[in-house]
């Protein structure tokens, strides 16, 4: 400042201005430094709007079943299929013979599971090559990276689109901004167990990153050809661009290779294969107001699954089930308040999904389904105990034309602990490539010699139309809440493979079409206990009853069999002085028949146990556990000369 | 916006029913200062001028000029004012070189901004140069928690250089009331983001402090997040807080700054002096975003806490 008067005698007024500039900038710093009424009467940036908030438990439209990190960790599973089968209506399988260890809500039906949705961070998940099975994409993120998975029990096309005909698992992973710093965890045990798993996370002033990078492997069920190791690397970033908008990024790269086959099937050799799947996430959001706020997203996702074994009848010939696939979705959503009373979302997604593979469809062309959709739903409170969800989703399929989903559910808050839900709702799923272009065919020194698969695309879209009664308590009595799902859920055009005759070249082949071979419904219910008995203790409860029923015989013998008609588990975890925890989980499951062994039946009796320590590191805490899995005896899985045998483990874990 | 301003400019021109000239002539009793046009002051300033008008003091007996207008009246234009009022920091610095020999009401400004402004004139808070402050007494801070989340029983707090002061009231208060705190101290250089999850670790509640180091609105979409996440709720000291995600805030609008300074102008105007001490809001609202209360599974209605508040403190 003392410069100011010569430079202003010089009479240089670039050099005023400058000087000026410079001291405004310093009275505005000065400004800012302390705190003045402005803090009081000044608007902040809008965070909180209408769709960020979640909905409470109470006012979903249908039964949610929540997976939190808590539990998650306790459980000792080490993927998401695992621990779904904690979740009530669920049948899941540690299996890699199909692709990855799968998943279903509702029955197990056909050799993939692809009548519910996943979603990792609202991307829908499902592999456009293994008939849609979401398998792979339960697979897609490191336990540790997740914050919660919430399992909507029930039929949410309305939201979620075509997939999510049973049901959809949304799995949330953590905020990057919760995963600062380094952390670090390794698993070794029985059964060739070997998890390594490195977190990284860093910020930038408006940013907050986060790098994982995992391997998983075990030697898979004893009997099965079972070694497998996932690899993955996985990349979030969520930038806050100004006060009202930001973005989510993230990509990732996992590598599942896992041995198939059995020795005595020639057709079915043992082999090694391999599958990657690249994907790349953006999502941007804006909050225009408290009341709006709009969601652009693009997301590209890339597999290439590789699978090839000598058949060795006839050495040469190679068996192939190998090929790639693409993805675009690009989605608009705008949420919305329209009054206090009512509250919107609607938009629109188009999604470009690309199937190439020779082996499984005889040409080298992609084979491409656009995907229009058009959906919106609305929330209104009609009394303040009264909710009514309702929605709708229009999609057209370039290849199975247009469907639409309209879904209606009535929350009535008996009391403020008590409710009621009742709700009806109608889903298709339409077929995938393979049901409507498999063409799989054999050739040696350019002679046909057999036909496995030929589809001649007379299939229509499954539906299915759920009614449901709910319930909904918090009960005071041992700090615990029930949740009762009835269900009637009715199956129209349920897909399978049937072998028929045809002539190739002058010869006879019976390959298998895929057609509506069945219509069948489901009832049943699903009940779910959770309470806090004594201090430090979690207690869970689940039961389902259900029956299939058929109104002509299955084509099938296996079809009713496809879900268990009981199946319950227990939980519970026990807080113990000295930062230890135990946790104990038990799931039987009535009869369920297995993928590829006749009219086998599985029984499911896991045990389950956990006991961990937590540890100071510094300011750093960590973990050391001991995990059990299925402590009785062994019981087959996915096949009935595979078995789970009990799997002891040992993991040390470091937080950030 | 503009219609506010338009609402200035008609309660400048009600003020001054004469030309300037003309004004000269008139004795003016009451200065009012406010730091800007702009909304709050201006709603401070028309609740201020009808409150006094409604009480009898002629409008041409009272004049608003801005800090800048201040520093260049004439000394002579300053001689009849019984009674300065100044709203905001701007007017109170303003106010403060000036040294009028008359009481002077600041309102509209934070306690530690009034602080501030003393030390930089060499002042201390008396019955010449006195506040009424706009940050809410902490008592009734911690009452509304105690309404509002009767649950909560460790209460988070980060402080910054500049709400610190407030530290060793909160620390008795909360100590007399079974509240454990858990305080993290920010200073400049040192990681928000870890001292607000070390605090919201082991708290039920998270009450914020004004203090532009911990809450400013580049730091708010991280904390009212992070606070969500963790379902610890926010509670806060303005509607846009609230309006941005915090659960709950009490804090008193320029409404009511500006009437309540009108008692105090009135009470001079009276030959009554000013007290010693600054003075606490008497009147304040309470906010309460109702989208997060019901996620956080609570149902508050503002005007219940407001009434509930209201009869705690007027009990003896």
């Amino acid at each position: 400042m003392k410069n100011f008067p010569h430079m202003a005698r010089s009479g240089t007024f670039v050099f005023v201005g400058l000087v000026w500039l410079m001291t405004s900038q310093g009275l505005a710093a000065q400004t800012t430094a302390g705190v003045s009424e402005k803090d009081f009467l000044e608007e902040m940036p809008i965070i909180l709007s209408v769709s960020r908030l979640p909905q409470r438990l109470d006012e979903t439209p249908g039964a949610v079943t929540i997976l939190d990190r808590d539990f998650i960790r306790s459980s000792g599973a080490r993927d998401v299929a695992d621990l779904l089968r904690l979740v009530p209506g669920f049948q899941s399988s540690t299996s890699f013979e199909a692709d990855a260890p799968q998943a279903s809500y509702h029955g197990v039906y056909g050799y993939y599971s692809a009548r519910i949705q996943v979603l990792v961070d609202g991307r829908s998940v499902y592999s456009n090559f293994f008939a849609g099975s979401v398998a792979p994409g339960l697979m897609t993120v490191m336990l540790d990276d997740i914050e919660r998975i919430e399992v909507l029990r029930g039929s949410n096309s309305v939201a979620y689109g075509a997939r999510a005909m049973f049901g959809v698992v949304n799995i949330v992973t953590r905020h990057s901004s919760d995963t600062l710093g380094t952390r670090a965890a390794l698993t070794r045990g029985e059964n060739g167990i070997q998890d390594t798993q490195l977190g990284l996370g860093w910020r930038t002033e408006n940013s907050s990153m986060r790098l994982s990078v995992d391997e998983r492997g075990d030697d898979g069920l004893t009997g099965s050809n079972g070694h497998n190791r996932v690899q993955r690397v996985n990349f979030r970033s969520d930038w806050q661009v100004s006060g009202n908008s930001n973005v989510l990024l993230s990509a990732g790269w996992m590598d599942i290779a896992s041995g198939k086959g059995y020795a005595n099937r020639p057709g079915d050799g043992l082999r090694d294969t391999t599958f990657e799947n690249k994907f790349v996430q953006v999502d941007w959001k804006e909050v225009l107001s408290p009341d709006q706020d709009l969601v652009l997203s693009f997301s590209h996702n890339h597999e290439n699954y590789r699978d090839v074994a000598p058949y060795l009848p006839i050495p040469g010939l190679n068996l192939d089930g190998s090929g790639t696939t693409s993805n675009n979705t690009l989605t608009a959503q705008h949420t919305l308040r329209l009054s206090p009373v009512v509250r919107m979302v609607w938009g629109a997604e188009l999604r470009r999904e690309s199937v190439t593979s020779r082996p499984l469809f005889n040409t080298a062309e992609a084979i491409v389904d656009d995907f229009t959709r058009l959906f919106t739903h609305a929330e209104w409170r009609l009394r303040p105990d009264l909710l009514l969800n309702g929605g709708v989703m229009a999609e057209h399929s370039s290849v199975s034309g247009s469907s639409l989903a309209p879904r209606l559910m009535l929350n009535w808050h008996v009391t403020p602990e008590q409710t009621l839900r009742a709700g009806i709702s109608r889903s298709f799923r339409p077929p995938s490539a393979f049901e409507r272009r498999s063409d799989v065919r054999y050739l040696f020194n350019k002679r046909l010699l057999g036909v496995t698969f030929l589809a001649r695309g007379n299939v229509a879209p499954e539906a299915l139309l759920t009614r449901e009664l709910g319930y909904l308590g918090t009960f005071p009595w041992l700090k615990s809440t029930l949740d009762v799902r009835l269900f009637d859920e009715s199956f129209t055009g349920y897909i399978d493979g049937v072998p028929y005759l045809v002539q190739l070249d002058g010869k006879s082949y019976a390959p298998y079409d895929y057609f509506n071979v069945d219509n069948f419904s489901i009832r049943g219910l699903e009940l779910q206990w959770k309470g806090q008995p004594w201090p430090g203790a979690q207690l869970g409860f689940n039961q389902t009853f259900s029956r299939m029923a058929f109104q002509r015989p299955p084509s099938e013998t296996k079809l009713p069999a496809a879900m268990p008609e009981s199946t319950s588990t227990l939980f519970l975890t026990q807080q113990l002085p000295s930062g230890l925890q135990f946790s104990l989980s038990h799931q039987y499951s009535e009869p369920l028949w297995v993928q590829r062994s006749g009219d086998f039946r599985q029984y499911i009796h896991r045990t389950d146990w956990r006991l961990s320590k937590s540890l100071r590191f510094g300011h750093r805490r960590g973990e050391l556990a001991v995990t059990v899995q299925n402590q009785g005896q062994p019981y087959a899985d996915f096949d009935k000369s595979f078995l789970f045998e009990r799997r002891a483990f040992v993991t040390l874990r470091i937080d950030n | 916006m503009t219609q506010r301003l338009r609402g200035f400019l008609l309660g400048l021109a009600l003020c001054l029913p004469a030309l300037p000239g003309a004004a000269q002539l008139l004795e003016v009793k009451v200065g009012i200062v406010p730091s800007q046009a702009s909304a709050p002051y201006v709603e401070a300033t028309q609740a201020l001028v009808s409150r006094l008008a409604s009480q009898g003091v002629p409008r041409d007996e009272l004049e608003i000029w801005s800090p800048a207008e201040l520093a260049a009246l004439p000394v002579a234009r300053l001689s009849g004012v019984k009674v300065w009022v100044a709203l905001g920091t701007e007017a109170a610095t303003a106010l403060a070189q000036v040294q009028p020999k008359v009481p002077v009401l600041n309102a509209l400004l934070p306690r530690s901004s009034f602080e501030r402004v003393l030390r930089a004139s060499g002042r201390r808070a008396s019955a010449r140069f006195n506040l009424l402050q706009l940050d809410q007494p902490v008592p009734r801070q911690l009452a509304l928690i105690r309404l509002a989340l009767p649950k909560a029983r460790r209460l988070g707090v980060l402080w910054g250089p500049d709400s610190l002061p407030k530290a060793p009231v909160l620390r008795s208060l909360a100590s007399s009331q079974g509240l454990a705190l858990q305080e993290a101290r920010l200073d400049e250089g040192t990681s928000l983001f870890a001292a607000l999850q070390s605090v919201l670790d082991s708290s039920d509640v998270l009450l914020a402090f004004a203090d532009p180091l911990v809450f400013n609105s580049s730091s708010i979409q991280n904390i009212l997040m992070t606070t969500i996440r963790a379902q610890v709720p926010l509670v806060a000291f303005s509607p846009a807080y609230v309006r941005a995600g915090a659960l709950l805030a009490v804090y008193s609008t320029p409404t009511q700054v500006g009437t309540q300074s009108a008692r105090w102008v009135l009470g001079v105007l009276a030959n009554q002096a000013l007290p010693e001490q600054p003075l606490e809001p008497d009147d304040f609202e309470i906010g309460v975003n109702a989208q997060v209360a019901s996620a956080l599974g609570l149902s508050l209605d503002a005007k219940v806490l407001h009434q509930a508040l209201k009869r705690q403190e007027q009990q003896p």
